[in-house]
């Protein structure tokens, strides 16, 4: 096993060696899934492009219609970031569950999105915030709803020698919170063995739901948007009954697979139970929040 | 694949070194360099006992290849103090019997330096310890006692409580 590293200065420079060598480069950020990947024999790439040190890509920036988060970013600066400890903490609430601090100090949220993992837990909340990615590559720019990004475990619509260089999405409306909730077999250091999160909107009295967004990770080979349970609880009372029928259409919604993590009743078990309990503690959030 | 040389700097002093791409800072520090300091087990990030600080940062160097440091200060547990100048999160450790077999003191006390470092002079709780120590494994279970000299060593770095 070995290959070539290769240390590009800019962004034009990275894309640029990423055409040159084709299908046996790959990009390495913080390289906790690659580094892993090449020493269990899973990939074996023949150059590895380090994008970790390219300038300008990452932090966080506030934007004209909301956010703009550099891929590059860490889980550690997500975390720790002041504008999302308020209705945004479902970013905040998944940075924190990766990993230790060690992984969270380096690994970045581009590499979790591109790994495309059915687990990734970074990738629910951003569903949930209908982010979108603007993407460079050896065929000039573009921008790709997340939702249509990922299509498969492991697998993304990025082409040969592209790369991702901002994660955007809108700020919230008025009366909204976000949370997002992970089960796994221990409190730390543990793969999702389903992971949820939701984004919830109130009317003006606190009391309507206006509209709601689900993400479900870990519960089919990509996290899923279970628009059914979405639609059920727009204009719906906020409260148990509606938040447990989205739980109930929720789990209808995810195809999990039995594995040595759980099997795929208790996921989906899992499902219902965490989409209650997220939207549950957004409306809780929204309470909190009103003056 | 040819070897490269690496140029870093490890607590403080500057290295020049002929490595294999594909090596990773672990096996650098270790096989290259000599310094045991740094402990090897899972070699996938899971156990922390590899932790070493990358520009003040705890991260993991059985897998951070060699090759992505090129430029770059880092500190390993020999860098933070020696017997006559121990580092407070070291003498806290001591005082508070936080060592047992050791293996994995190396990876505690470099993890909790970090992250007390991210927040110079404000107390953590113990819960806020505990998470911040959670990607490393003490297998003799000795979480009690660790999470008592870092909580210490806290109140020491803060200067609300006299070194002795
Ligand atoms: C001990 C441990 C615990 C973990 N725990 C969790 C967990 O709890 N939850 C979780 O979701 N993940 C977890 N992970 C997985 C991993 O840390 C995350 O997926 C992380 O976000 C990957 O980021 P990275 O920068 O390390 O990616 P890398 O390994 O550098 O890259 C991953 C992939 O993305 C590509 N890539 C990276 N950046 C870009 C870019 N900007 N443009 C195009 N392609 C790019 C790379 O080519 C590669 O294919 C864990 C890993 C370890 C080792």
């Amino acid at each position: 096993m070995s290959f070539d590293l290769h240390r590009p200065s800019s962004l034009a420079e990275a894309v640029a060696l990423a055409g040159l060598f084709g299908p046996g480069a790959r990009f390495i950020a913080g390289g906790t899934d690659v580094v892993i990947q090449i020493n269990r024999g899973k990939i074996a790439p023949a150059h590895l492009i380090d994008i970790s040190l390219l300038p300008g890509l990452a932090g966080i920036a506030a934007t004209a219609e909301g956010y703009a988060i550099g891929p590059l970013t860490t889980y550690r600066t997500i975390e720790r970031h002041a504008a999302f400890q308020g209705p945004l903490s479902a970013l905040v609430e998944a940075a924190a569950v990766v990993g230790g601090h060690q992984v969270r100090n380096i690994a970045t949220v581009g590499g979790n999105i591109v790994n495309a993992s059915p687990a990734a837990d970074f990738v629910p909340p951003l569903l949930t915030l209908d982010a979108v990615l603007d993407i460079a590559g050896p065929q000039g720019d573009r921008t790709v709803a997340l939702r249509d990004f990922i299509t498969g475990p492991g697998k993304t619509s990025l082409g040969a020698g592209e790369l991702v260089t901002a994660i955007r999405f809108a700020r919230l409306a008025a009366n909204s919170a976000t949370a997002f909730f992970k089960e796994g077999r221990r409190k730390a250091m543990e793969i999702s063995v389903v992971c949820v999160a939701a984004s919830l909107t109130l009317d003006a009295s606190g009391t309507r739901c206006v509209s709601a967004r689900l993400a479900v990770g870990a519960a089919g080979p990509t996290a899923l948007r279970p628009e059914r349970a979405e639609a059920s609880l727009a204009g719906q009372a906020a409260g148990l009954t509606s938040f447990r029928d989205a739980g109930r259409l929720a789990a209808e919604a995810s195809s999990p697979i039995s594995d040595v993590r759980a099997s795929a009743d208790h996921r989906r078990h899992l499902v219902a139970v965490l989409v209650e309990r997220a939207l549950t503690r957004c409306a809780e959030r929204i309470a909190g929040a009103r003056p | 694949m040819s070897r490269r040389i690496l140029n870093v700097v490890i607590n403080g002093e500057r290295h020049e070194l002929l490595i294999e791409p594909h090596w990773t800072l672990l096996q650098v520090l270790r096989g290259q360099i000599g310094m045991m300091g740094t402990k090897e087990n899972c070699l996938e990030a899971e156990c922390g006992v590899c932790t070493v600080l990358l520009e003040g940062k705890a991260v993991n160097s059985c897998i951070l290849l060699a090759g992505q440091v090129e430029g770059r200060a880092i500190t390993t547990i020999e860098g933070l103090g020696d017997p006559e100048h121990l580092h407070p999160l070291q003498a806290a450790f001591i005082e508070h019997g936080a060592v047992q077999c050791g293996y994995c003191i190396p990876g505690m006390i470099l993890s909790a330096k970090s992250f007390l470092d991210e927040n110079p002079g404000r107390q953590p709780t113990r819960q806020e310890i505990r998470e911040a120590l959670a990607g490393t494994l003490c297998r003799c279970t000795g979480y009690g006692k660790i999470v008592d000299a870092v909580a210490a060593a806290a109140q020491r770095m803060a200067g609300k409580e006299p070194t002795p």
